[in-house]
């Protein structure tokens, strides 16, 4: 096992490089599902060879309950530096299993009291809501989705714009985008090195709505009018962090890509190109990262096995 | 909207759609009504104290008013059902810090920085077809 088991949890960092370059390079779609893939293997990686890490942990806390071979020097002498790394993967895994049971928690929750919200509201599909509050998202609810959209939102917008907003919304629901979500979310809390793929998921799922909304109503300006409307009018965000040096926010790249042409729906990008080796480096470090743990997890079984006479 | 009109059945409904049944009855009324008077025309299916219950709950929420009427309430619908979702939805987003990281929405809140930014970009978007060049950003 040795060193397999540590290198799922530094893999993703070759997923750096695609996160930033498939914005640019790639159809937001291949994005999307590309970094979503990469994400939750690795993510599933590294957290089994953390729980690896931790059964060599437990090993070495006195009085475990486990049986007495589990601490036999042989389950120890399979990881290096196995002092630290196995008491520091305890509450390590602890921390995951807790960041990620929150996260799907709030990913029920929150849909669910926004349904019990417009409960009143009968009619399926879209919920129009009076409120001057410009707001506008969509509810994923199995055969129950809806679009919710505040009039103040719609005054602002002109039939075309509206069209535009809600063909954005329902690719949302279309696409199941909130899948692609939390599977980046929980990678994201699974490894920090997958924060980056998070965010760059998170932004290609609203490039991949707007493209289908520009394909709906056959017009990019349209869509791009609507979504800078819509962003002059929000409340500004609570905590401009840094905001005078920081790169553009999501809304001015998104109306910027629509005000660009198509991109082109290829699914890989050619190998000779910046975004080409770094997709190639994630899939290379994906394809590393499952080899290491299922390496570890066959050493670690076969050593536990041998050591308990299971 | 009482198609199932039992007593349990109804507790199981919850809290969101007795607010709009009851708030539904409210609009139905000729004026500003009793307590009393909503439980009578919801049917038998909801305690007296259930139904004030929820009134005060509508009240707190700003969906209903009321006025005293010797030693009872007269209670006037301030919003429908569609004006009480909006009350209960904008509740529902305030209470969550990080919205954003669940409902995928169709904008995020603008950094000041990108404001003048955008306006420019819209700038170009409101331009005949052929105006428009690479954008740099």
């Amino acid at each position: 096992m040795g060193v397999f088991v540590f290198l799922p949890l530094v893999l993703p960092l070759t997923a750096w490089p695609v996160a930033r370059l498939a914005e640019q390079h790639l159809h937001p779609r291949t994005a999307t599902r590309l970094l979503t893939a990469v994400g939750g293997v690795m993510a599933v990686c590294s957290t089994l060879c953390l729980a690896l890490l931790m059964v060599v942990g437990t090993a070495q806390l006195p009085g475990n309950p486990l049986p007495d071979g589990w601490s036999d020097p042989e389950v120890r002498a399979a990881v290096p530096h196995d002092e630290v790394a196995g008491k520091a993967a305890i509450p390590a895994l602890a921390a995951v299993l807790v960041a990620c049971a929150r996260v799907v928690l709030r990913h029920h929750r929150v849909p669910r009291r926004a349904r019990r919200a417009l409960a009143g509201l009968r009619a399926p599909g879209v919920a129009v809501v009076p409120d001057t509050v410009p707001y506008a998202y969509a509810l994923p609810g199995g055969d129950r989705d809806r679009v919710v959209v505040t009039t103040g939102l719609l005054s602002l917008l002109t039939p075309p714009e509206r069209r535009a907003l809600f063909a954005h919304e329902r690719a949302h629901l279309a696409g199941r985008h909130h899948r692609h979500l939390l599977v980046a979310r929980l990678a994201a809390r699974a490894n920090p090195f997958l924060l980056p793929l998070s965010r760059a998921v998170a932004y290609s799922t609203e490039r991949w709505a707007d493209e289908d909304a520009a394909r709906t109503v056959r017009d990019r300006r349209v869509v791009a009018r609507a979504i800078g409307k819509a962003a002059l009018v929000s409340r500004p965000a609570p905590s401009p962090t840094l905001a005078g040096l920081a790169a553009p926010g999501p809304v001015p790249r998104r109306v910027a890509a629509l005000l660009r042409p198509a991109p082109s729906a290829r699914t890989w990008p050619p190998v000779g190109t910046g975004a080409g080796l770094a997709a190639w480096a994630a899939a290379v470090g994906t394809a590393v990262s499952a080899m290491s743990s299922a390496n570890s997890a066959v050493t670690m079984i076969r050593i536990l096995h041998a050591a308990t006479f299971l | 909207m009482t198609r199932d009109g039992h007593d349990r059945r109804a507790r199981r409904r919850g809290q969101g759609e007795l607010e709009a049944q009851v708030l539904a009855v409210l609009c139905e009324a000729p004026g500003p009504v009793t307590a009393a008077w909503v439980q009578e025309r919801i049917g038998d299916s909801l305690a007296y104290t259930t139904v004030v219950t929820i009134l005060t709950r509508l009240l707190a929420k700003g969906a209903v008013t009321r006025a005293r009427d010797g030693r009872s309430f007269l209670w006037t619908p301030a919003a429908d059902g569609a004006g009480l979702a909006a009350l209960r939805m904008r509740k529902v987003l305030d209470g969550e810090t990080d919205r954003e990281a669940v409902l995928s929405r169709f904008v995020t809140a603008l950094p000041p920085g990108d404001e003048q930014l955008l306006r420019d970009l819209l700038e170009q978007a409101g331009q005949p077809d052929d105006a428009a060049g690479p954008d740099e950003g």
